[in-house]
């Protein structure tokens, strides 16, 4: 075995008491190779690899590169030692250029000023050495998430890093821009990079990945050569045991219409077309997907149908009352639930016990008071059920939600808004971040609604999940319906990746069909 | 037996995460004190010739006798009342200091409703009392809808209308309500009916202290019992949350920041009748902004604000008693106070000191002992 070009070793991190996120990990990297670091959600991935890049402090544990013992205190103690790294969720200025941003911060400077020209020139040939074929001079805000990525990628490479770390690279990408992304991987890997991918979709690693290395619950597994595992040995290590079988679809008839919008049209107010005469109908018994890359238009519609924002033109109809201009609490009354997409910002109070998060909606009703009181032991045993059926590990209720890992937190919250649904579900990204029994869990409760006769609308950039959901979807792009799949199983991956992007578009007829 | 042995090993369970943090956060209040304590006998030695008389009166003058200690109780139960109400309010997520003029306007509709309104028997303090707190809502509602309604920022728009009610106030007491056989710009005499009585004798302690605790004690039963607290909560916590699982928060910030001003009306209507002979208020009394000081000592928590508001009482007694018996210059007593208040405030910069990392050790050697982890699968 070569000499490692990094080795992690007894690594332990805690946030707070009893919630562990490393617990003893040890990671090795090999230069010029590309490794993947799997596991499921809450196993310690990202703690890992932030306490490599600085942005965490271990608590124990040593960092070694090229065999020296390093003391990473902050990302820029990092970047000097030749390791960077790209976030899940990008961090780029919207309304900066591309080559101001990846120079932000080693801004080559001619007397003592910026040096734009130097800066575009840089990007340029660090472009056209990688591969990466994008415009120095275009605003960031302009750019395709694929680009954005290529942006982040090339900050990274700006700075020198030889170790670079892609947390859930793929997670945002069509099909085709994967498949673009894994050549400038190799292009890198031949430029002798050595990189680290985030990841826990197995088809991935099988397909670019050297090595593996698995965590678990904070500790690591085991590092193998990925020719030499497969992968249902992978998910075997990964979660513990063998992986819950799936559980047979069955078809269901479908019902009356629960929800539809009519040629719903919104706007920016600066007067960009963000939902472009979009209309559908979500009947009682099916699972409608929405597919598009993100920021097409998913987020705007969502908001419409929550009562969130007042869309320019057209009407939603909720068990036959239009809901445009109604608050989120009478459009709840009306049967409505909705996962929201960014379960931090908008799916939990961070400040909230899990208690206080699991209960929100059935925080009103009579079973839960009395007179002006609450029912403690009532709310409590609630919460607990839930957490219970949806697998949520938690030490107390009365603990803060933030406490929780990503996947933990996202069950309580599709926990309350399943069980609370009346008759229409909206899912925004509901696994988004989450491990593979969650999945499961989150996926079989979605379809027992739809057996019940409920109707779900689910939006998600996975389309592995919206084609073992969803029979109809729509494709969104750039805020319009570019296609109605009446039968998800007669499409490819590939001819929904072509929608997506806007390179192809059914006709009028095609889509009224 | 055994079933009671298991009951409270369930409840010992149960709360050892929110027991836990609350050792760590009052464990850092407490080092943060005694740090402050440190610097200010520091600066007590640098100017002072006797620092000994001086220090021994800050620390032990205060406790020295009942009356002594009356005075403490005195000086905590305005405090408690303004650290209530900012409770109430920055739990709802808003910043709103109409709490200062609130205790003016409470204070003045008190003592001007017990003078003109005679009323029997415990109607005499509870009628002018509850003037007080509608009085303040009134005027407060102004600042607290403009946020809600508008977006106007409560914490620009509220401190405005503190000098507006200020001065509108000092003008009724000079000219409206004035009693000119007083000598000063004030009203007249508030009747004896009205006065809050000495609850300790040969104390200045009112009945106004327990007025206090039992609104510390509501405003905590409020928040965190009843729904509309949670809706206050989750509002103030996470409004985009809040309004997603369908809470009014419209609804629910204003309801925080009257419930807040209510309740600084209240002071002021107490202050006013336990403490004064006459109104004569002519500067803002700075209760309210004593409050939100007292309330992030007592983080958040009103159960916790009475503590608070004590220790305030105390440290203000002890320095009043330095100024008066030492050779320490009152200025240098105010910049003690305000150095360990900002300590105090300010303890957020211990968050990650020896504690919290001795916790996550213990954390390791607890999974280590449950033998919860398996150990079969490692490479």
């Amino acid at each position: 075995m070569a000499n490692p070009i990094l080795r992690m070793q007894g690594i332990c991190k805690s946030y707070g008491p009893g919630i562990v996120a490393c617990d003893d990990a040890s990671f090795s990297l090999d230069a010029g190779e590309i490794h993947a670091l799997a596991g499921e959600n809450g196993a310690g991935k990202t703690t890992l690899m932030k306490i490599l890049f600085g942005m965490e402090k271990a608590q124990r544990g040593a960092i070694f590169i090229h065999g020296e013992e390093v003391f990473i205190h902050r990302p820029n103690d990092a970047m000097a030692r030749g390791v960077g790294m790209v976030h899940q969720h990008f961090m780029l200025v919207g309304d900066l250029s591309v080559a101001e941003n990846v120079t932000l911060g080693i801004e080559p400077r001619r007397r003592g000023l910026f040096d734009r020209s130097a800066a575009r020139r840089l990007v340029a040939e660090m472009a056209e050495k990688y591969d990466m074929a994008v415009d120095p001079d275009a605003l960031v805000r302009d750019l395709s998430v694929a680009n954005r990525q290529k942006v982040e990628i090339l900050k990274v490479l700006a700075r020198n890093a030889e170790i670079i770390i892609l947390d859930e690279p793929t997670a945002v990408l069509t099909p085709q821009e994967t498949k673009r992304f894994f050549e400038q991987l190799s292009a890198l890997r031949k430029a002798g990079r050595t990189i680290v991918v985030i990841t826990h979709k197995l088809a991935e690693i099988k397909a670019i990945c050297d090595r593996i290395t698995i965590l678990r619950k904070g500790r690591t597994v085991g590092t193998y050569a990925v020719a030499a595992i497969s992968e249902a040995e992978i998910s075997r290590r990964m979660i513990g045991g063998e992986p819950p079988a799936e559980t047979a679809r069955t078809a269901v008839a479908v019902g009356p219409g629960l929800l539809s919008c009519d040629r719903l049209t919104c706007l920016s107010p600066d007067g960009r077309v963000l939902l472009d005469d979009v209309s559908l109908e979500l009947r009682g018994g099916e699972i409608l997907g929405v597919v598009g890359v993100e920021g097409n238009g998913q987020r705007e519609l969502v908001d419409v149908l929550t009562g969130r924002l007042l869309p320019e033109r057209g009407k939603v109809l909720l068990a036959g009352t239009d809901i445009v201009g109604k608050t989120v609490g009478e459009i709840r009354r009306l049967g409505l639930a909705f996962i929201p997409e960014d379960r931090m910002a908008d799916g939990v109070d961070l400040e909230g016990t899990i208690l206080d998060n699991a209960t929100a909606i059935v925080r009103d009703e009579t079973a839960y008071n009395a007179g002006p009181f609450e029912r403690r032991r009532r709310l409590s045993d609630y919460a607990g059920q839930l957490a219970k059926r949806y697998d949520v590990r938690f030490d107390a209720l009365g603990e803060k939600i933030r406490q929780l890992s990503g996947g933990n937190m996202q069950k309580v919250v599709c926990g309350r808004e399943i069980d609370a649904c009346g008759s229409v579900l909206v899912a925004d990204q509901p696994t988004r971040g989450v491990d593979v029994g969650a999945v499961r869990t989150i996926h079989d409760r979605i379809e027992a609604l739809s057996v019940e006769g409920k109707a779900v609308l689910l939006v998600s950039s996975d389309l592995g999940e919206i084609r073992a959901l969803c029979r109809r979807a729509i494709v969104l792009c750039r805020g319009e319906v570019v296609a109605r799949i009446q039968d998800l199983a007669s499409v490819t991956e590939e001819e929904l990746g072509l929608y997506m992007l806007g390179l192809r578009r059914q006709t009028d007829a095609e889509r009224a069909s | 037996m055994k079933r009671a042995f298991a009951f409270f090993k369930r409840l010992w369970l149960r709360s050892r995460p929110r027991l836990l943090e609350t050792l760590v956060e009052g464990g850092r209040t407490l080092l943060a004190i005694l740090i402050a304590y440190l610097v200010a006998f520091a600066v007590i030695g640098l100017v002072s010739e006797d620092p000994d008389t001086a220090i021994r009166w800050f620390v032990f003058g205060p406790l020295s006798s009942p009356a002594e200690l009356g005075e403490v109780v005195k000086n905590a139960a305005p405090l408690m009342f303004a650290g209530v109400a900012a409770c109430l309010i920055i739990r709802g997520g808003n910043f709103n200091m109409f709490t200062e003029g609130a205790f003016y306007v409470g204070g003045l509709a008190a003592a001007v409703v017990s003078i003109f309104v005679e009323l029997p028997g415990v109607l005499a303090i509870a009628v002018p009392l509850l003037s007080g707190i509608a009085a303040a809502i009134v005027v407060g509602f102004v600042p607290a809808v403009l946020k809600e309604k508008l977006g106007v920022n409560e914490f620009v728009s509220s401190i405005m209308f503190n000098f507006i009610v200020l001065w509108v106030g000092v003008w009724l007491i000079s000219n409206v309500v004035i009693d000119v056989t007083s000598g000063d710009n004030a009203t007249a005499p508030i009747p004896d009916a009205s006065r809050l009585s000495v609850l300790v004798a040969g104390t200045n302690v009112t009945t106004g202290i327990l007025i206090a605790l039992g609104v510390a004690v509501l405003a905590s039963v409020y928040l965190f019992r009843t729904r509309f607290g949670y809706r206050l909560r989750m509002t103030g916590d996470n409004r985009a949350f809040a309004k997603n699982v369908g809470i009014d928060v419209a609804r629910a910030g204003l309801s925080s920041q009257l419930l807040g001003i209510g309740v600084a009306g209240l002071g002021g209507g107490v202050e006013i009748l336990a403490n004064y002979r006459r109104f004569n208020w002519k500067s803002l009394p700075g209760f309210g902004f004593d409050g939100f000081m007292v309330a992030i000592i007592a983080k958040n928590k009103p159960l916790l604000v009475p503590f608070a508001a004590l220790f305030i009482g105390y440290l203000r007694s002890g320095a009043d008693l330095m100024a008066f018996n030492s050779d320490v210059a009152q200025e240098v007593v105010q910049v003690i106070q305000g150095l360990i208040l900002i300590l105090v405030a300010a303890e957020a910069f211990f968050s990650s000191a020896w504690l919290r990392s001795l916790l996550s050790r213990r954390a390791f050697a607890r999974r280590r002992a449950d033998g919860t982890e398996e150990v079969d699968g490692r490479a």
